[in-house]
């Protein structure tokens, strides 16, 4: 009799411990899924880098100047989709791109300064 | 495409064009100076009042905007950076110089100033004028140096 409780107890762990990790796995999954999608462009030597960058839709991109002069990131489209103010050394603009589409932008203070991200 | 300059540098059309614009403005303020050393005043006061009120064109409607977008927010904090100096030493002698040369043309070209507020020693106001306004337009090729072609740096 007493065996019996026993091995009833230690199933009844196993099947809470089994469910604990099932949801426990299942949790860090859905968590893993809900994180956002970022990317990055380094701006450096008169260059947006990467040139073309390709997304999934909902992913935000980071600009970064790292050159010892300021930019700009502005969209080419008319009406703007995005545009940063003036970026000293180190400063950041971030935007995320939620619609599919190609998105040409260029730097203001340098025209000659572009780049494209492709949503898909 | 998006305007961009002429020059080879990174500039834009704007900046291409106001840069030698400048220069031209300086050269044509030396040619007016020598009208005066020949003795044509009437040309010389037409060269450089001309000179003088595109000059003022110019710095209300391309380089004061693009200043307050550009440099203004990152004063004083980054002054230190020869981007935001030259810029800023550039802006400042640039107005003095302007203002120095419309005071010489209220005075010398209209009766818009009383007679106490008008200058004497015109030759002295007039030379130190045109120093300045060079050493402004040096600061000027400097700043569009640094900030479009920094590679000569």
């Amino acid at each position: 009799m007493h065996r019996n409780w026993c091995v009833a107890g230690l199933a009844a762990l196993l099947a809470v411990g089994t469910g604990l990790l099932a949801a426990g796995q299942k949790g860090f999954a859905a968590s893993a899924q809900q994180k956002p999608a970022t990317a990055e462009v380094k701006i450096d030597n008169f260059s947006f880098s990467p040139n073309e960058l390709t997304i999934p839709a909902g992913t935000t991109v980071t600009w970064t100047n790292r050159d010892d002069i300021p930019h700009t990131v502005v969209s080419s489209d008319d009406p703007k989709a995005f545009k940063s103010k003036v970026m000293d050394t180190d400063e950041k603009f971030s935007f995320t791109f939620s619609k599919p589409g190609t998105y040409p932008y260029f730097c203001s203070v340098h025209p000659k300064m572009v780049g494209k991200v492709v949503v898909q | 495409m998006f305007n961009q300059g002429f020059l080879g540098t990174a500039a834009p059309f704007i900046a291409d064009l106001i840069l030698l614009l400048e220069i031209a403005m300086g050269v044509g303020l030396l040619a007016g100076a020598w009208l005066a050393h020949k003795k044509r005043f009437r040309q010389h006061a037409w060269c450089q009042s001309g000179v003088v009120l595109l000059n003022l064109a110019v710095i209300t409607l391309v380089m004061l905007p693009s200043f307050h977008a550009r440099a203004l927010p990152k004063i004083p904090v980054r002054l230190g950076k020869a981007y935001y100096a030259l810029a800023t030493a550039h802006g400042i002698l640039g107005i003095i110089a302007e203002i120095a040369a419309l005071y010489i043309l209220m005075s010398a070209g209209t009766h818009l100033l009383p007679e106490k507020a008008r200058i004497i020693r015109y030759k002295s106001w007039m030379r130190g004028t045109l120093a300045l306004w060079w050493v402004a337009l040096l600061l000027g090729i400097t700043t569009y140096a640094r900030w479009y072609a920094p590679h000569f740096f």
